[in-house]
């Protein structure tokens, strides 16, 4: 079946749904919108699975525009890409809306949310398979409408106004920034489909292509959370329902990565090393701001939300590195390095989607969502935690689960630029590099505190003392994305071979060829190590064994350019096997040398308290201080008052201490912005001074302008 | 010994913080205890205020009816009244009207209920409570108001060998706010179970309930004892108590330091000090029969004779140890990493120490130079010389200045002791029964120590008081505890080295 | 730091060469009574003057109830038929039904300390057993402050009523096997201080004890020897 028919499928399964959603009855829209969502996931993935690995390209004109030109719908293989990861991560999260809408059941429609969940999904696939910039910016607008909606769901929440409008606001400006740059593009080709605007691409001039990379990257930077347009992600996240969390995050912050993608890496390729160096120079400040925040919260899906911005920075560091290879000559590198970055990306929404399923049930099954009030979930929660477990190993890059893989390439790929000539790229790249670094060890910080204070210990509240496990409809999608984040983890070179087919159209090299060697993939006839890598082998100095190749496709290893001779190579497949039966190993002996013990259990050793009680544990914010006070100068909190009422002087009753923090990027950029606009807005008030003889003079003073003008033109 | 009879104020209920504040207003004057006694039909509380100019001895005595329970509370003017107060409430059910927090302090409200008053003549000391009723909402009392702090709980098993006490600390995360040490894990009733046994088998109590300075207390007891019988202990009894005090005093002191170097982690010093400390125990042994001095001290003397070579010897040995413990202080003063430990490290002010009368070392490493073999001599001590050293910072390394010094200072007095040693009798003739309460005291070796003794014509002990110096000072401890990092924790209790079994009884 | 090491070094070794063979050195012990022989009445009027009831008259002499004694010297001095004392320290007794840590515990055994209210005396003497004079490390006991790891629960006091539950939670703690080793007069009889409403009677009211440990205070060389017997080898 072609792709064009899958995708009409496709539109006929969400127009459908969102008709059906008006006919079926309130209560009963979550199953129907599960079912429905789950098909037209499942259709999608097998037409992005088609134009990805299949290579079949589609291209098709829709309906024609009076006085504009037609819309087109095109599917190329990195537009195959992004809709796969679409689908992994709306099959499971439709599946889970069966059971979690169901709290909001008499509370707000939800007719309405199915329609609205059908529409996003249908403009954010209409967005990647658009062909030209009508119908990009057309359904963009649609994807920004719904999804603020969404976000703004539960509407009588004063609060959750103020978010959704912040993010409707900012991403309106992003969208402006966008539009432009692609109007210029669009006005030196002269049409409005991409495939014309990348004929003419190379013909910019040097202004004009500046103009593009900056407008189009702080534009779509606005969608994908990047530095310094990142405040809204934080704010959004936490008045969202659970599952529209997931989407957001998983989903629709890819968007902007795909915006940034077509522009700077399709159609417009770069010809300088400067902008690659600011897409990663942002990344990792991104990535490393993102976290620092994340580490400090305590409300469970804003510390997820800020962790996002950490994610998307990786993202775009390794984007930028691509880019900088791109423009220097080494495509191979290119090609790791974009690599890199869709691997990461495909990886985040996975994990990210599964953490937010898990903190959607915590949220529903304890009543918070703050780490300091909730603790010892585990027990009733056993599943839940188990796999939120897994989604906190995948996000803090621990063997063997897919965060591993794709940070390991990233870091590879900068580490790659010893390669280049020039010291300042190379100054970048290793200062980025070890924000990278220092931003993957605050990730582990991050999630044990997430894991730890949500999961383990006592109950700090009530409610989390009263939760009860969750239904099997919203166990069975986090299983599924947990089990995903195991498979991307523990088969890299399947997927590296996936990925590589979106990649090398853009950077005109194979990063597979590089990664895993032909007489890997096992085709026929190469079960030996050919002579010219065991020659290479040999030349490093190293001794080859037995000459014989492993199993196909599960090392993945590169060498080094001239001036890094080494072999990097990492078998997480041949790792896991390897640590699996060691695990049953070991399990096997200890079970068997203690075959005839009694094994006795006992409470926890408290230092001999007579009870120990849930104040007398350690707090989220108690076991993250250390770091915010490492990292006082960034986070710089506000007030911190210390008061002491005291009943005669020495009798202290009480001691006050309260911390005010504001975020680092509002306290420079946000706020000091929106303190301009408003003096813009103050200063031009002045206008509006109500008198009736003013207004007049100005329609005078327009009539005049306009007179002058049309002498002069 | 010369008889000293304190000036006694009696004074209406509502009279009483004023004319406590006006005693406490002058800057020399400390206050010992308040000793509540229930005497048939009416309670006597006793505020004991003593100074080193004349009088003395101040005790201000309130007399109530026992049916009225409620006294006003004087911790507002005199703060170290505080936690006498809070003992009396627990153990005999007495109201401090304007005292902030009563209750919750010898008797752990999760463990007994409320009303027990086990000091009270009608409760019987030998049965054990066995209707419980602890409180089931217990909580630790909390100070600190911030998003995100805990409360740590530090005890009353922790550490390697330490006495059983609990600690809350109270924290955000990074540095302890404050600390609440909760304390009384120990209390055995000492004062309960002394009350109708005859003097001797109290002799016994005071050695042992904080028989690391047992030599001390039960020479206290004996001072209170023969006050009361009007008899003095002869010139050999009181030349060889001295003696023994100090040496007592001297092996302490080896101790405390052996625990402030071990705290800081100095294993050459703390194992030098730990050598010394043995060698004073062994000494102590050698010369006297028991390491730890038990079995001296008798009412009018001493149980048992010394030869005067022996004493000679035992000072002879003790000055020799006396000279590593020198040497010691030099090199811990040129040791950079440990002083840093030290040094500004739980810094009780001069101004604390006087508003809450601390005792002892940790006093005289404030400033708060008062030391009561001076103020008021006992046991013959006006006619031995020696200083009372003390410093000013009130911090850590204070302190262990000031434990050297004192050391020193005792190795003095025991040379002079040993010296000329009178000649007699070393226990003064029986005395006859007689009864009467008064006022035992000492300079023990962490500090000044009360014993206050009432004894009934039958010979048999009707009330007995102990302030111990543990006591005075663990309300001290409150203000060492406040804004410190979890690391000094042991360095602080170190170097207060002050006794739970002391301050429990 | 220098000065340090050249101080240890200078100071040589310290340690008592107990158990391998006898220590002689003064002031290691304070000496414990041991039996007597009286004629009957004169029996009666010695054991009358131990005010906590050690020693008992059976007939023609005294004997020594050792959990009982508590060092008041009353029998020695206080009265012109004096009990006998002995030097020594090698007192400790290992009940019926004890459980002595040996084979694996051969070099290591890991010690928790527990105070249950004592006076300062016992937890001192057994603070002198990592000292360079009995150096217990070198004899394979080590101190630890969780029960998670201990093997042995060394436990002096009388157990005031506060430190019950703790011991108790203490002694849960640890895992199998255990020893129980309590130490000095107050553990074993409450001392002076109890029974009362305050106070037990010992250790053996709560949980239950394997090795016993006289004195008041029992000499750190005491505690050693009771450790010695706990693992046995003495």
């Amino acid at each position: 079946m072609g792709i064009g028919a899958l995708l009409a499928i496709f539109t006929a399964l969400c127009a459908g749904g969102m008709v059906l959603a008006l006919f079926v009855p309130d209560r009963r829209n979550p199953e129907m919108l599960a079912a429905v969502g789950a098909a037209a996931s499942a259709v999608l993935l097998i037409a992005g699975a088609g134009a990805l690995l299949g290579g079949l390209a589609y291209s098709a004109q829709l309906w024609t525009m009076p006085g504009i030109g037609p819309l087109r719908v095109s599917v190329d293989r990195l537009c195959g890409l992004f809709l796969i990861v679409t689908a992994l991560v709306y099959f499971p999260v439709s599946v889970f809306s069966a059971g979690y809408l169901r709290r909001y059941a008499g509370r707000y429609s939800l007719r309405a949310f199915s329609v609205m969940y059908l529409g996003l999904f249908f403009s954010i696939v209409l967005i990647l398979i658009a062909g030209d910039v009508l119908l990009f910016l057309l359904a963009w607008e649609g994807m920004a409408i719904l999804s603020y909606l969404l976000v703004n769901y539960e509407h009588k929440e004063e609060l959750h106004a103020r978010a959704g409008y912040l993010m409707l606001a900012m991403g309106e400006g992003g969208t402006l920034a966008s539009a432009l740059a692609l109007l210029v593009l669009a006005s030196a080709a002269g049409a409005l489909d991409f495939a014309s605007l990348k004929q003419s691409a190379s013909g910019l001039g040097e202004p004009q292509r500046w103009m593009v990379f900056l407008l189009s990257f702080f534009g779509f930077g606005v969608k994908a959370g990047l530095v310094p347009f990142n405040s809204w992600l934080p704010r959004a996240h936490p008045v969202a329902p659970g599952n529209v969390s997931a989407i957001l995050s998983g989903v629709i912050l890819n968007l902007g990565i795909y915006g940034i993608a077509r522009v700077n890496a399709d159609i417009l390729v770069p010809a300088s090393t400067l902008p690659g160096l600011i897409v990663l120079a942002i990344g990792a400040i991104s990535a490393f701001i993102g976290i620092l925040y994340a580490t400090t919260e305590n409300d469970l899906k804003a510390m997820l939300a800020h962790s996002s911005i950490e994610n998307l920075g990786i993202v775009a560091a390794g984007f930028g590195a691509g880019l900088v290879f791109m423009a220097s000559g080494h495509p191979a590198f290119a090609a790791i390095a974009l690599l890199a970055a869709l691997y990461h990306m495909t990886n985040h929404s996975i994990y990210k989607a599964l953490l937010f399923l898990g903190a959607a049930v915590v949220d529903s099954k304890a009543g918070t969502r703050d780490l300091d009030r909730l603790g010892g979930l585990i027990r009733p929660l056993p599943w839940t935690a188990f796999f939120f477990l897994v989604g906190a190993l995948s996000i803090s890059a621990i063997y063997p689960f897919n965060g591993f893989a794709s940070e390991w390439l990233t870091l590879q790929a900068l580490l790659r630029s010893v390669e280049l000539p020039s010291t300042g790229v190379k100054l970048v790249f290793v200062l980025s590099g070890a924000l990278l670094a220092l931003t993957a060890a605050l990730a582990v910080t991050c999630f044990v505190k997430a894991f730890a204070m949500g999961f383990l210990g006592m109950s700090r509240s009530g409610h989390a003392a009263a939760a009860s496990e969750a239904g099997r409809s919203m166990l069975w999608p986090m299983g599924m994305l947990a089990a995903l984040c195991l498979l991307l983890g523990v088969l890299p070179t399947y997927v590296t071979g996936a990925l590589d087919r979106a990649v090398e159209p853009l950077a005109r090299a194979s990063a597979a060829q590089a990664l895993v060697p032909a007489f890997f993939s096992g085709s026929p006839g190469h079960s030996e190590l050919p002579a010219q890598f065991a020659a290479e082998f040999h030349e490093l100095g190293a001794q080859t064994g037995e000459s014989v190749a492993p199993g196909p496709g599960l090392v993945m290893l590169h060498r080094g350019g001239e001036s890094n001779p080494v072999v990097f190579a990492m078998s997480t497949t041949y790792g896991f096997v390897g640590l699996a039966a060691l695990l049953a190993l070991v399990a096997g002996i200890v079970l068997w040398l203690t075959r005839g013990r009694r094994v006795t259990r006992n409470v926890r050793w408290d230092g001999g308290v007579r009870r120990l009680l849930p104040e007398m544990t350690y707090t989220a914010t108690g076991f993250s201080n250390p770091v915010r006070v490492i990292f006082d100068a960034v986070l710089r909190p506000l007030t911190v008052e210390d008061t002491k009422e005291t009943v005669a002087e020495h009798f202290r009753t009480a001691i006050r201490r309260t911390r005010h923090d504001v975020h680092v990027i509002d306290r420079y950029v946000t706020a000091p912005a929106a303190a301009c606009v408003f003096w813009i807005a103050l200063t031009a008030a002045r206008m509006h001074h109500g008198r009736i003889n003013a207004y007049v003079a100005y329609v005078l003073l327009t009539l005049v302008v306009f007179l002058i003008l049309a002498a002069v033109s | 010994m010369s008889a000293v009879s304190p000036r006694e104020i009696e004074c209406a209920k509502d009279e009483l913080p004023g004319v406590c504040a006006r005693l406490y207003a002058d800057e020399s004057c400390g206050f010992a205890g308040l000793i509540v006694e229930e005497r048939g039909a009416e309670w006597e509380l006793r505020y004991v205020f003593y100074r080193a100019e004349a009088p003395g001895w101040v005790h201000v005595v309130q007399r109530s009816p026992v049916s009225d329970t409620v006294f006003p509370s004087i911790s507002a003017r005199v703060p170290a009244a505080d936690w006498h107060e809070r003992e009396a409430e627990d153990l005999f059910g007495l109201k401090f009207s304007g005292h902030p927090y009563l209750g919750d302090f010898v008797l752990h409200n999760d463990l007994w209920q409320e009303g027990l008053c086990p000091m009270r003549k009608g409760f019987d000391a030998a049965k054990p409570v066995l209707k419980r009723e602890p409180d089931p909402h217990w909580k630790p009392r909390r100070i600190v108001h911030a998003p995100g702090a805990f409360v740590m709980p530090v005890g009353p098993v922790f550490s390697g060998v330490t006495e059983s006490a609990h600690f809350q600390l109270e924290t955000v995360g990074e540095d302890v706010i404050r600390a609440f040490p909760r304390l009384f894990y120990k209390y055995r009733a000492v004062e309960k179970i002394a009350e109708g046994r005859p003097l001797e088998h109290a002799l016994l109590l005071a050695e042992r309930f904080s028989a690391t300075t047992a030599f001390a207390h039960a020479l206290a007891f004996c001072l209170a004892a023969e006050r009361i019988a009007g008899i003095e202990a002869p010139p050999r009894a009181r030349a060889l108590r001295v003696l023994l005090a100090e040496l007592e005093r001297l092996r302490h002191h080896a101790g405390a330091i052996q625990e402030i170097c071990e705290s800081t982690g100095l294993a050459v010093a703390a194992s030098q000090a730990a050598i010394l400390e043995e060698d004073l125990l062994r000494i102590s042994a050698d010369f006297c029969g028991h390491r730890y001095l038990f079995g001296l001290a008798a009412v009018g003397g001493l149980a048992r004779d010394f030869l005067d070579g022996a004493c000679r010897n035992c000072v002879s040995q003790a000055g020799e140890a006396g000279k590593r413990l020198d040497r010691l202080e030099k090199m811990l003063r040129t040791s950079s990493s440990f002083l840093d430990r030290l040094e500004e490290v739980g810094a009780v002010a001069l101004e604390d120490a006087r508003r809450f009368s601390l005792v002892g070392p940790i006093a005289r490493a404030s400033g708060l130079a008062r030391d009561l073999r001076k103020a008021q001599p006992y046991c013959g001590y006006e006619a031995f010389a020696f200083d009372v050293p003390s410093e000013g910072e009130g911090d850590g390394y204070a302190r262990l200045r000031v434990l050297f010094a004192e050391a020193r200072q005792s190795l003095r007095i025991m040379k002079q002791a040993s010296t000329a040693i009178p000649h007699g009798p070393v226990r003064a003739a029986a005395a006859l029964t007689s009864s009467g309460a008064t006022l035992g005291w000492i300079e023990a070796p962490r500090g000044a120590c009360f014993h206050w003794l009432r004894v009934s014509p039958d010979g048999a002990i009707e009330r007995y008081r102990i302030v111990t110096p543990s006591f005075i000072n663990w309300r001290g401890f409150h203000f060492a505890v406040e804004k410190f990092a979890f690391q000094d924790f042991p360095i602080m209790l170190a170097s207060f080295g002050l006794s739970a079994a002391e301050n429990d009884r | 730091m220098s000065q340090w090491v050249l101080r240890g070094l200078k100071t040589g070794i310290k340690s008592t060469p107990y158990p391998a063979r006898a220590e002689a050195a003064a002031g290691i012990s304070p000496g414990y009574p041991v039996m007597t022989r009286y004629p009957g009445a004169t029996a009666r009027a010695v054991a009358g003057v131990c005010p906590t009831a050690a020693l008992k008259d059976v007939g023609d002499r005294v004997e020594v109830d050792y959990r009982r004694c508590v060092h008041c010297y009353r029998c020695l001095r206080a009265t012109e038929t004096p009990m006998k004392w002995e030097p020594g320290f090698e007192r400790s007794t290992l009940n019926a039904g004890g459980r002595v840590l040996d084979g694996a515990f051969e070099r290591s055994v890991h010690i928790l300390v527990v105070d249950a209210g004592d006076c300062g005396a016992c937890l001192n003497e057994v603070r002198q057993l990592d000292n360079p004079y009995y150096n217990m490390h070198r004899l394979g006991f080590f101190i630890t402050p969780t029960p998670r790891q201990a093997d042995v629960l060394l436990v002096v006091g009388p157990v005031t009523d506060p430190m019950r539950v703790p011991l108790q939670k203490a002694y849960d703690a640890m895992p199998g096997p255990k020893c129980v080793i309590a130490a000095g007069a107050c553990a074993l009889s409450g001392g002076v201080f109890g029974p009362s409403f305050a106070a037990g009677s010992g250790v053996a009211g709560t949980i239950a004890v394997d090795v016993e440990v006289p004195g008041n205070p029992p000499p750190p060389l005491a505690i050693l020897h009771g450790l010695l017997v706990a693992t046995g080898k003495r």
